[in-house]
């Protein structure tokens, strides 16, 4: 290529002036390989048309051998070798688009270059791998890794970041820092960087300058396919000793693969011992099946475990499964790196493992079950420990105080209805206590099943148990007892007070006996006759008869005493001490008792004594009666005898009076006989007797009729002598006198010496009296009768009868005389005045008539006149009105 | 026994013979009638016992008494009486 020389150089200069800087670097590049083959090109656009140095080009940088060149010089030898080169280059796997050979062999050096380039590009930077990235980005990346401790370099791209030159004194710098130093370069100098670096390497590294300098500085943006180009170039230097590092690399990758192995193989023996020591210290403390007492400490269990499960084994199963996978790791590292598979060390095995760990998990799962179990009984056995308690304190309050209540001697002093009160008493306890053997069951019942849960505290708990069980018993017995000592007293109060009762029964109508029996023995009797006495005496003898059966009763009752006394004695029972149905004491009834006996003689004495005085009271009456007997009689004849003299009507009046003298002095001389009687009489009555049955006349009898015929003897004659003085005053004849006697004795039924109303009536008419039978007669004749009978007697004597017949005949006064009289007396005035009355009257008169005459009140009154009038018929119970 | 009552009217005279009075242990009676006479005309009967002057009760009175009491009737004279 020298002839070439002159002319190359110009086209060289218009060309590069033309088809920039890449020429050159292009140009160098293909000499820098087709040194080897011994051969050179100076125009990149000629030396290829031929397509000879293109195939040696490529063989060149391929290391393979193309199809034998043709070696003629016709344009279709060199279209056809330039195919070959194609052809290689497509079979390389790169797509040659739009170049074809004759564009080639016609030195297209568009084409051409194009060519150049793919083939750098394919050969020189497609290969290019830097740590999996590869060709463009590889080669960037190699740059980059390299310039990386420099740091004034920064590539990051292959056009600007060149320019300045420190790039490729970086990257020379790296691989042979002895070849430049480093630390003199600047950045501002870019040339000199630049020169430095194509001059070193084109002198120590082979490598040819393809760039040029001064392009670079003054473009501003260099060719980037020219400076890859060259770029490459220093990557294909280096990489020969990259190859070495690279196999220094792999080496260093096996061994540390290796290594890597190694140390994951001793981490899983380590792990692996870690997590089965673990393990083998785990599954003691699952397999610790020591019951804990409180459910508090089984509850930190639980909480162990849950902690275990949450925070402890989660990480353990984390290192299992790590170590699963490091196992799988490791083997497959190995397997990949062709290495024997990893035995584990004996008991590290993966089934060592998994079956440690199965026994975990065995155990975890039995000791959760444990724990729950454990806890629940725990549960139960606090529920149940605190229901024992709960029970226990109850029923132990409850029998606070049983016992001493049911010894309490209180039945001892009681009477029979506190004690039917206290047995009463005892039956609600004893059925409070029924109810609370339940109580009592149940809560043995809760200790046993304690027992039987396996209890921490069962002693504490059967030793309470065994204590209220043992009071239980206690109780009953001393419930039982109490019970027998109540029924016992009872019984006996209730005898005590039967005895009691049938005691005061008989106590009480014998001690009513008694007082009626003393009543009557005291009784003081009035007997009258001697069969009253007798009587009395009978009675009294009949009595006696009953003292023995009284006395047997007595003894009874008081058997009855003495046998409660006994009772009481015997059986110490505490009595209060009286009867109570009764006061009536024993001493009481033995007292009357002796007291009747007393008393029985003395009456005997008193009834002998008072038959005695009977006998004499009959002695007595005898007497007295015999007298009566003749008194009476000789009475009652006189009476008679009297009365008829009194009515007869023969004999004068004289006759009569001379006949009754001669009685009257017979009457009196009867009168010692009457004072014997009274004399009689008197024995008896101070003997207090009251009646005689032998006579009929009793001393008042004749007493009265004795005073009966004196008075009537006097009055007899007294009668008479007032007929005498009436026959005498009145003129009236003896005849009339008879006459009057006779119808008096005519309508003296009776011969009683006097007529009644009836009877006078009846004589009036007779005697011609006009007494009609109606009002006016009746008040005629009650007039009549209130002057006969003022006294109102009843009866009309003959007396009487003979003053009414007398006066009727004769002038008498009257009401209307007496007015009259008072008229004149008056001076013929209605009224009178009392100086009037004065003048006429004696004084006392006078006063009298003035003091009892009643004012007049008539039209023609004058004061002080006084109504003589009312007065004089007044006189006279008569007054007209 | 009828108790029956009459009113006569005044003036007095009455027209009938009072009798009797407690002086007398007599009952006031009438024992006579004018006849056609005031009390005659009010059917007062002879022999009937005068039991109440003027409301008041005539048991008691004398015979004074009961006569000073008619009299003191002047424009009317009310009688109890019993036949």
């Amino acid at each position: 290529m020298r002839t070439n020389n002159h002319l190359s150089v110009v086209a060289r200069t218009a060309h590069v002036l033309l088809l920039g800087p890449y020429l050159v670097t292009f140009t160098a590049w293909c000499n820098s390989h087709l040194r080897k083959a011994g051969t050179q090109i100076e125009n990149i656009e000629e030396d290829f048309r031929d397509g000879l140095k293109l195939m040696l080009l490529l063989e060149v940088i391929s290391g393979e051998r193309l199809a034998k060149p043709e070696r003629g010089k016709m344009r279709v030898h060199k279209i056809s070798n330039v195919n070959k080169a194609l052809d290689f280059i497509a079979s390389k796997g790169v797509k040659l688009v739009c170049i074809g050979a004759e564009e080639i062999v016609d030195g297209n050096a568009k084409m051409t270059l194009g060519m150049i380039w793919t083939i750098i590009l394919r050969f020189a930077i497609q290969d290019i791998s830097v740590e999996e990235t590869s060709a463009k980005e590889g080669l960037l990346l190699w740059c980059q890794r390299k310039t990386a401790p420099y740091k004034n370099v920064n590539i990051q791209n292959f056009h600007i970041s060149w320019k300045d030159g420190l790039g490729f004194c970086a990257l020379i710098h790296r691989h042979r820092p002895e070849l430049i130093d480093y630390g003199k370069l600047r950045k501002d100098d870019p040339m000199t960087n630049l020169n430095t670096a194509f001059d070193v390497a084109e002198k120590y590294l082979d490598i040819p300058k393809m760039l040029d300098a001064e392009d670079i500085v003054g473009t501003a943006r260099p060719d980037e396919k020219a400076i890859m180009t060259y770029v490459s170039s220093f990557y294909h230097a280096f990489s020969g000793a990259q190859k070495a590092e690279t196999a220094a690399n792999r080496i260093c990758k096996v061994l540390a693969v290796n290594q890597e192995n190694e140390q994951l193989m001793e981490d899983y023996e380590k792990l692996a011992s870690d997590l089965l020591e673990w393990i083998r210290r785990t599954i003691p403390w699952l397999e610790n099946r020591t019951p804990e007492n409180t459910m508090q400490a089984m509850q930190q269990k639980l909480e162990d475990f849950r902690d275990y499960r949450r925070l402890h084994k989660p990480p353990k199963v984390q290192e299992k499964c790590q170590l699963e996978i490091n196992f799988n790791t490791l083997q497959t590292k190995l397997r990949l790196s062709n290495r024997p598979a990893f035995m584990p060390s004996e008991g590290k095995m993966v089934s060592d493992i998994n079956n440690a760990w199965g026994g975990l998990e065995q155990a975890e799962k039995g000791y959760e079950e444990w724990l729950l179990n454990e806890i629940r009984r725990l549960e139960r056995l606090d529920h149940l420990a605190e229901k024992f308690r709960q029970k226990a304190a109850i029923h132990e309050s409850w029998t606070e105080g049983k016992e001493q209540m049911l010894q309490q001697k209180d039945y001892e002093t009681a009477s029979l209805s506190e004690i039917k009160a206290l047995l009463k008493k005892h039956e609600a306890f004893e059925s409070d206590l029924a109810a609370h053997q339940d109580r009592v069951e149940q809560i043995a019942a809760i200790a046993q099943e304690l027992n039987e849960l396996d209890y921490f505290d069962s002693p504490s708990v059967n030793s309470r148990c065994q204590r209220i069980c043992d009071q239980w018993d206690a109780l009953g017995a001393l419930t039982q007892k109490r019970s027998e000592a109540l029924e016992r007293t009872e019984k006996l109060l209730e005898t005590i007070d039967q005895l009691y009762l049938e005691y005061a029964k008989r106590a009480a109508p014998f001690n009513n006996w008694m007082e009626g029996a003393m009543e009557d023995l005291q009784d003081t009797f009035i007997v009258h006759t001697i069969e009253e006495i007798q009587g009395l005496s009978t009675a009294h003898e009949q009595f006696k008869a009953t003292l023995p059966e009284a006395d047997k009763e007595r003894q009874a009752i008081l058997g009855i005493h003495n046998e409660v006394s006994k009772i009481v004695q015997t059986y110490h029972v505490n009595m209060a001490g009286t009867n109570p149905y009764t006061t009536i004491s024993p001493q009481e009834i033995n007292g009357k008792w002796d007291k009747v006996r007393q008393l029985v003689p003395q009456r005997d004495q008193a009834l002998i004594e008072e038959h005695a005085r009977q006998q004499n009271n009959e002695r007595l009456r005898k007497q007295f009666a015999s007298l009566a007997n003749v008194v009476g009689p000789w009475i009652q004849t006189k009476m008679e005898e009297i009365g008829r003299i009194s009515i007869e009507m023969h004999g004068t009046l004289e006759d009569q009076l001379n006949h009754l003298r001669q009685y009257e002095k017979s009457i009196v001389n009867y009168k010692p006989k009457i004072d014997q009687l009274e004399g009689d009489h008197q024995l008896i009555q101070e003997a207090l007797i009251f009646d005689n049955k032998h006579t009929n006349y009793t001393m008042e009898h004749i007493r009265v009729g004795w005073e009966q015929l004196l008075t009537t003897i006097a009055r007899t004659i007294n009668e008479i002598e007032n007929q005498i003085l009436t026959r005498d005053a009145k003129g009236i004849s003896q005849d009339q006198m008879n006459e009057f006697r006779a119808s008096f004795n005519h309508f003296d039924r009776d011969h009683s010496g006097k007529l009644g109303p009836e009877e006078f009536k009846a004589c009036l008419i007779s005697l011609g009296f006009d007494i009609a039978n109606d009002a006016q007669g009746e008040a005629e004749f009650a007039r009549i009768m209130s002057i006969v009978d003022p006294n109102r007697m009843g009866m009309v004597t003959f007396q009487a009868f003979i003053d009414f017949m007398s006066r009727e005949t004769a002038d008498t006064d009257t009401a209307d005389q007496v007015m009259a009289s008072f008229k004149v007396l008056a001076g013929d005035k209605n009224y009178i005045l009392a100086e009037e009355l004065r003048r006429e009257l004696p004084p006392d008169q006078a006063e009298y008539c003035i003091a009892r005459m009643a004012p007049y009140s008539g039209p023609d009154a004058v004061p002080g006149a006084l109504d003589y009038m009312s007065f004089s018929t007044a006189l006279y119970g008569e007054s007209d009105l | 026994m009828d108790l029956y009552s009459v009113t006569l009217e005044g003036p007095a005279p009455w027209g009938f013979r009072l009798q009797g009075g407690k002086d007398f242990n007599m009952p006031l009676t009438v024992s006579r009638l004018t006849p056609g006479g005031k009390a005659a005309q009010q059917n007062v009967g002879v022999g009937d016992w005068v039991v109440s002057i003027d409301g008041v009760n005539a048991e008691g009175l004398t015979h004074v008494e009961a006569q000073n009491k008619i009299k003191a009737c002047t424009d009317r004279l009310s009688l109890t009486l019993s036949r």
